[in-house]
């Protein structure tokens, strides 16, 4: 039996750091970048949403006068951690009660651009839903208490999409799987292994030897391994530490090196990976994978990563931004985030107010310039998802990829016409 | 000095000199000085020349005008209703008296100027006149009243001599024979013929003691030198005595009583003239408690400094100035206003005025503060930066219409040099500006008067009492959402001005912040509440309370009592011994959960005479607290203690005192009971305590927020003026030094806390029948730590109350020992040093409470702070000996391993000292030493940071960590010291070695294996060949190390623009004080130095 093949183009580029470095910048660049591409994005788009009204400057506010806004959100909230708090305060008696969401009903929202900021009121815009760092059009009006009170917001939508290919009629396969956390107690090298011989086709009768035939490419979207933080940040990790934690970097090699034998495979890093902590998160060294690196089929990619398979557009991420949003913003499930961050067509809007992020000076790596068919994000609970469309017929498939280690499930997804199923491993014999 | 200078020099040429030169500041305090009021005000044309100049600003006057005060009601303008208001400041000028009002007199006399305001806002000015200078001696035997006319007329010579170039018709104005009686020592005989002496003017009080000081000749007595009584009273708190006025009361002049002034001469709205006695003072009581809605100005200016130098207003121009403008009891402000020198753009919710000149600036803020009209002005450090800075500045630029700040118009203000010395608040310079009829109320100087901080920037200052709150009360100001105060430096702040339009607006940004700042602590900390209710209880000024010492208090109230009992006091010549300057009276100081922002005004310097010797050890039983409630003036109210009940020794002899009505203290000294004689002192602080009493108990009763403010500020006024009558006894450079008192109090003090050591441990035996014997640990000047020996809280509460009840009743009434809490565990150090936890209710412990551990003294680094509050916090909360040892042990290695965070180690005391004085030059020396020439290089404090100095760890180590970490652990371990600070935990040192030091200067930088550090040979970059295998592993550790620094990086820069309020633009913020400066320089610094390692396994 043949692995079916396809092409594929990888659109990291915009990720990577190389050789830039700190010298000194400070983040306000990036928000400024971000302001600068979003607003020329949203003043194009104003004329058709409100042609009838001034657009302003915050400064150029008067009271009473309907007018649009454009400006970067910050939401001061209550709760917020504060890295002030933990350093000079008294220490209280009671420990400080860890929350995984900083929302409180006190939360408000302001809009800033160059020349101020202004409190926003009003219903249209609700502090629960938007984060720091969103950049939107506003229409409202100056009230007496020098708020700005929203009457109508507006985001910049689905960015453009390149045209789905419609030739290809063959099915085709890609497995996303994330969180196999290797060398973690939750992980069952025995789950692992299975999933590996279902994707390299050493496993089942012909018809699902058949399936795996049609597997083309493989996306390890981050937490590969796990590597005990304390270890490296004990002040003398032993030898011997530091030997146990290159033992799960080595049988995770040596896993690796048994797909991309057979087929394909990017991995990308993710918060528990021996990479850096700042999105975007750059690829793990080479050093990592003496085994699986030497195949041509393995490659090492950012976080948040963008390639393209068969002209067929994916955008993911490890999950970092999708977590970060959870605790500082309110929706339904996982995947209204994600569709909230294609509208707001920024990967990670929180990035750098509460998600760590490299201090870019002169742009925004994390702007959506151009839609995603795939986008899915790894490390979540559970496995979601959904297909959105766009105003301009943009069809995007969004994907939540759940833990392994902790679900036992992977997803695959049919590149032809963009369905998706689990694939469930368990080692548990039932009755 | 330009013409401008010499002018603003208030004494008039002709005033006399003072008979002597007062050699003490203390002294200095008590001195009158006459103004003249035709002196201040400016001649005719140049008054002209103002009026053409105010004309041409008419535009912004429009603008201006809009926030003038409420127009008066046609009643005040027909004068048919009484106007009532509440005063907030009273001087006086030298005018000529009035003649509709006086008829009977002319020349030259003292005219009191109340300024206040009606409930409904108006301003008022009253001109009191009538009210006349005066001052006793005691009638020399034998001079009749026919002698009095002579005496009048030698005396008269005698000031007429001494006074030459005055042109005052008569000195003396009239003598009067009146019947009092000195204050000093019991008397048998009531009353003793005395002589009033009314002079002319507030000064001559002065001039005509030395005079009598010195000796008089005297027909038929000869030369005779007088004690003169009363004569050190400031003519206006004379006034306020005798007429029954205190600090900020409503005063009412009836309807018909008052004339509206011919010319009128301030800007007040109401302002009339009137007769001292036609004014019906009220007692600060139901209606007349409240507060009038008098106008508050809280203002900051930035003044644009050159590079390395701190502005001064000889070259460096005023570039902005903010106003914010608060009603007394509103919450929002009334007005937000920036001036700024050239354009600046619009800040939402904030009126900005931009001027194409500095003069223009200036003038613009002086017409604001006329239109405006402010009853109180606020800021931070207005008294020493702001206000003298504009008025010297504006003489640079010869600007002579800027000064007329006041509410007199036409008049400038007065600047002069003043040493405010106390040991209470140590020798401060500071140059005062008087701008009449304004009280000027400067929170740096009151938050160094009554609290006790790290800190005194407005920045931490803010932090430390607003942290929670800045951000949510304002709607309107967009600028207010950060943390805390962001600093700029001033190097920038020229920087900004010299950019655009919307640099200029973040300085005016900064501006405003700093003039909201001080309204919010003001509104915090509730000073207006205090400070009036303060003023209210002892009877003075309010202006009096920031600009002299405690004495003048008890001084008001004891004058008034004293009036009472036409009783007098002696102006005691000073004796000039240095020891024993006024001393803050001992209280019960263990209320330390007392909210209190004048709390330490009541600060124990007493001596340790008082103090039972410590148990050292911890306690891991509860110890009951016995506290003596206000025990000094208790004392003094039991045992009857005055100036007027002391028996001098003669006396006793001779008077024939039967001994049953006399108390001998056990300092020896003798003083009658109250049956025949009631003291003064005790009725005073009886008054205090009763209305304490009386306040606390309305406290509860209180709904509405403002009147219970109006009362807590009361009841803790009365509280500190009852604990401060003690030392004003003991102070033998104060008014009225009497040590026999203040010896007795001690020693009966003494007595009280042995009697009820020995009374305990006598009681609460195995013996009586109680489980354990009692045994007293520590007794402190009114409290004594008792050990039943019980081992529940709950056990030591009910013995602990039992105990107090029962010795309370072996005390003369009302020296009362009070049981409150229980410490458990508790460490006793030494003499008042402990720690422990604090209960006050069985279940549950209240807090932790240290005392004289170094937890807050500013000369340790955060580091010694963070580790004592975290080894207490182990002790006695966790109960985890162990763990807190092996914390410090671990603080200590990290700090010998050079792991410590620098902001940790910054040592803030380097500032009183130069460089030279240390003998080693440490890092720590390098570090203050920098921060003081900080004007000289604006990145001084991340220096050592940069240069990668090294920190000597010994130093900090025996210097700074050892004695306050072992005095914790003494108490607990055998061997403290070699436990802690011995071992092998201190024998890994590390050193970074000073990128700018010289020999480094020509060493060659050769790569090293990341792994084991050896040097790498040609062709490898990262590992040698024998680490090579461990090549997986290194790369973690060396990524987890990038990844750390990333994550802080990230929350570290973030906090700043959060603070900043502003995501825009760069963080500029320099402020020493903030907790994460160092910390987020030193990540910035270390996040590349990591990346750069980083890249070297990308070859």
């Amino acid at each position: 039996m043949e692995r079916v093949q396809c092409s594929y183009h990888s659109e990291d580029e915009a990720f990577k750091i190389g050789k830039e470095t700190y010298r000194g910048q400070q983040y306000s660049q990036i928000y400024f970048a971000r302001l600068h591409l979003m607003r020329t994005l949203l003043y194009s788009l104003v004329p058709h949403w409100k042609p009838n009204f001034p657009v302003c400057t915050v400064l150029g506010l008067e009271e009473g006068k309907e007018c649009v806004i454009v400006g970067t959100l910050y939401k001061h909230m209550k709760l917020k951690p504060c890295i002030l708090d933990e350093y000079s305060k008294e220490r209280s008696v009671v420990p400080l009660v860890k929350s995984h969401n900083f929302m409180h009903p006190d939360d408000h929202l302001v809009l800033e651009d160059e020349s101020g900021r202004v409190k926003l009121s009003g219903n249209p815009i609700s502090p629960s839903e938007y984060v720091t760092g969103n950049v939107v059009a506003l229409l409202g009006k100056e009230s007496g208490a020098g708020d700005f009170l929203v009457l109508e917001v507006l985001d910049a939508g689905l960015p453009p999409q390149i045209e789905f290919p419609l030739k290809s009629r063959e099915d085709k396969y890609v497995v996303i799987v994330s969180g196999l956390s290797v060398g973690s107690s939750n992980s069952n090298p025995l789950q692992v292994q299975l999933l590996i011989d279902h994707i390299t086709g050493h496993l089942g009768d012909e018809k699902e030897q058949t399936i795996a035939s049609q597997i083309t490419h493989v996306v390890f979207a981050g937490n590969s391994v796990e590597i005990p933080r304390r270890l490296l940040n004990g002040q003398n990790s032993t030898s011997k530490d530091l030997s146990r934690m290159a033992e799960s970097i080595k049988e995770l090699d040596i896993l690796l090196s048994q797909i991309a034998a057979g087929l394909t495979l990017d991995i990308m890093p993710g918060p528990s990976d021996p990479s850096n902590f700042s999105l975007p998160q750059q690829p793990l060294h080479r050093c990592l994978f003496p085994g699986s690196s030497q195949y041509n089929t393995f490659r090492s990619c950012t976080n948040p990563h963008c390639f393209e398979l068969d002209n067929v557009r994916f955008l993911g991420t490890s999950g970092q931004n999708i977590d970060d949003l959870e605790k500082y913003s309110d929706a339904k499930d996982k995947l209204e985030f994600m569709e909230r961050t294609l509208r707001w067509r920024h990967v990670a809007p929180t990035a750098p107010n509460t998600l760590g992020c490299y201090p870019y000076t002169d742009r925004d790596p994390f702007f959506i310039e151009s839609c995603p068919h795939v986008y899915f994000v790894g490390n979540q609970d559970k496995y979601e998802t959904r297909v959105i469309k766009g105003s301009e017929g943009q069809l995007v498939r969004l994907i939540c990829v759940p833990k392994f280690s902790e679900t036992g499930v992977a997803i695959m997804l049919n590149l032809r016409d963009l369905e998706c199923h689990t694939l469930s491993f368990g080692t548990q014999l039932s009755s | 000095m330009s013409k401008n200078g010499s002018r603003k020099r208030a004494a008039p040429p002709s005033q006399p000199p003072p008979a002597k030169q007062p050699s003490m500041t203390q002294e200095e305090e008590f001195m009158d000085e006459d103004v003249f009021l035709d002196e201040t005000l400016l001649s005719t044309d140049e008054e002209s020349l103002i009026l053409r100049d105010i004309e041409q600003r008419q535009s912004l006057a429009t603008r201006l005008s809009k926030w003038t005060r409420p127009p008066l009601h046609a009643d005040y303008v027909s004068q048919s209703r009484s106007v009532v208001f509440q005063q907030l400041e009273i001087d006086y000028v030298i005018g000529e008296s009035h003649k509709d009002l006086l008829p009977n007199t002319s020349g030259p006399a003292a005219i009191i100027r109340i300024f206040g305001v009606t409930k409904e806002g108006h301003s008022v000015c009253c001109n009191v006149h009538g009210f006349e200078p005066y001052f006793y001696i005691c009638c020399p035997p034998g001079m009749g009243p026919d002698d009095i006319s002579h005496f009048h007329q030698t005396l008269e010579g005698r000031m007429r001599e001494a006074n030459r170039n005055s042109n005052v018709g008569k000195f003396v104005r009239r003598i009067e024979m009146v019947q009092r009686r000195s204050i000093m020592y019991y008397q048998q005989s009531n009353y003793q013929p005395f002589l009033k002496i009314v002079v002319a003017l507030p000064t001559m009080v002065a001039s005509c003691r030395g005079i009598l000081d010195r000796g008089i000749q005297l027909d038929g007595l000869g030369m005779k030198s007088f004690l003169t009584y009363e004569s050190n009273v400031l003519f206006a708190l004379r006034f306020m005595i005798d007429c029954n006025v205190v600090g900020g009361n409503w005063i009412e002049v009836p309807a018909g009583k008052y004339k509206k002034t011919a010319r009128s001469l301030s800007y007040c709205q109401l302002e009339f003239d009137c007769l001292y006695s036609e004014l019906i003072s009220n007692a600060p009581e139901g209606e007349y408690s409240k507060m009038a809605p008098f106008r508050i100005l809280s203002f900051d200016i930035e003044c644009a400094g050159r590079k390395g130098h701190f502005p001064e207003p000889t070259h460096d121009p005023v570039i902005q100035i903010a106003n914010l403008v608060t009603l007394q009891g509103e919450d929002q402000p009334l007005i937000r206003n920036v001036m700024t020198l050239k354009s600046c753009s619009p800040i939402v919710g904030v009126d900005v005025m931009s001027f194409d000149t500095e003069r223009e600036v200036l003038l613009a803020w002086r017409d604001f503060i006329r239109e405006v009209d402010p009853d109180i002005i606020i800021g931070y450090n207005i008294c020493k930066f702001d206000l003298p800075y504009l008025i010297e500045r504006a003489v640079n630029l010869k600007i002579a219409e800027f000064p007329i700040l006041g509410r007199i118009r036409n008049s400038r203000v007065r600047v002069k040099d003043t040493t405010f010395s106390s040991r209470q608040y140590g020798t401060r310079e500071s140059k005062e500006v008087t701008v009449e009829g304004r009280v000027q109320f400067d929170l740096l100087q009151v938050m160094q008067r009554d609290y006790k901080l790290s800190s005194y920037s407005l920045n931490s200052v803010s932090a430390h009492f607003l942290s929670e709150q800045v951000t949510s009360s304002n709607p309107g100001m967009p600028l207010c959402l950060g943390h805390e105060k962001e600093d700029v430096h001033h190097s920038i702040i020229s920087d900004l001005q010299n950019g655009n339009a919307e640099t200029r607006r973040r300085l005016a940004v900064y501006c405003l912040k700093d003039a909201y700042l001080p309204q919010r602590l003001l509104d915090k900390l509730m000073f207006i509440y205090n400070y009036v209710e303060m003023a209210r209880v002892t009877g003075v000024p309010i202006s009096f309370l920031l600009s002299r010492g405690q004495s003048i208090k008890v001084l008001s109230q004891l004058l008034r009592k004293a009036r009472q009992k036409n009783l007098v006091l002696p102006n005691v010549k000073q004796t000039g011994s240095e020891q024993g300057t006024f001393e803050g009276a001992t209280g019960d100081q263990n209320n330390d959960d007392f909210p209190a922002p004048l709390a330490n005004w009541a600060l124990s310097l007493e001596c340790d005479n008082a103090v039972l010797e410590a148990r050292a050890g911890f306690y891991e039983k509860p110890i009951a607290t016995l506290d003596f409630a206000s025990l000094y003036p208790s004392i003094m109210m039991a045992y009857n203690l005055c100036y007027c009940t002391l028996v001098t020794p003669e006396d006793a002899r001779k008077l024939n005192i039967p001994p049953e009505s006399v108390n001998k203290t056990p300092s020896g000294e003798t003083f009658v009971k109250s049956n025949l004689q009631k003291g003064i002192l005790p009725e005073i602080l009886e008054e205090l305590l009763t209305a304490r009493k009386r306040a606390k108990a309305d406290l509860k009763l209180a709904k509405d927020p403002l009147e219970k403010a109006v009362l807590d500020g009361r009841q803790l006024a009365l509280k500190i003026s009852a604990n401060s009558v003690y030392g004003f006894t003991g102070a033998t450079v104060g008014q009225l030094p009497c040590l026999e008192i203040s010896s007795s109090v001690t020693s009966y003090g003494r007595q009280m806390i042995e009697h009820t050591k020995k009374l305990v441990e006598d009681t609460f035996t195995t013996l009586n029948g109680y489980e354990h014997n009692a045994e007293v640990i520590y007794g402190d000047t009114d409290s004594v730590m008792v050990q039943f020996g019980v081992s529940s809280v709950e056990e030591a509460m009910n013995l602990g109350r039992e105990a107090a009840e029962y010795i309370s009743g072996t005390f003369t009434k009302p020296i009362k020992l009070e049981f409150e809490k229980v410490y458990f565990p508790y460490l006793l150090i030494s003499k008042k040093r402990y720690a422990g936890l604090f209960w006050t209710r069985p279940d549950n412990f209240d807090k932790m409470d240290t005392k004289g551990i170094e937890t807050v003294r500013r000369d340790n680094c955060l580091l010694v702070k963070n580790l004592v509050n975290d080894c207490l916090h182990k002790i006695l909360i966790d109960r985890d000996i162990p763990g807190a040892v092996q914390y410090v042990k671990n603080a200590i290695s990290d700090l010998l391993m050079n792991r410590m965070d620098l902001s940790l180690l910054v040592i803030t005391k380097g500032l009183t000292k130069t460089g030279d004085d240390y003998e080693v030059k440490t890092a720590h020396v390098e570090l203050a030493e920098r921060m003081r020439k900080a004007y000289e290089r604006s990145e001084d404090p991340i220096y050592v940071l940069e240069n990668n100095i090294p920190i000597d760890p010994q130093y900090y180590l025996e210097n700074q960590i050892s004695k306050p970490i072992l005095r914790i652990f003494e108490p607990i371990l055998k061997n403290a010291s070699k436990e802690l600070l011995q071992g092998s935990h201190t024998r890994s040192i590390s050193i970074s070695t000073p990128s700018n030091s010289g020999i480094l200067k020509f060493a060659k930088k050769q790569l090293t294996c990341i792994g084991c550090k050896a040097l790498l040979s040609n062709g490898h970059h990262t590992l040698c060949s024998h680490c090579k295998g461990r090549e997986a592993e290194l790369y973690c550790k060396t990524v987890a190390q990038v990844s750390d620094l990333e994550i802080l990086f990230g929350r570290l820069w973030t906090q700043c623009q959060e603070c900043q309020g502003s995501l825009h633009q760069d963080v500029l913020c320099t402020s020493r004080d903030c907790p994460i400066f160092y910390r987020r320089k030193k990540a910035q610094k270390d996040m590349a130095e990591a990346k750069l390692q980083l890249d070297r396994w990308n070859f």
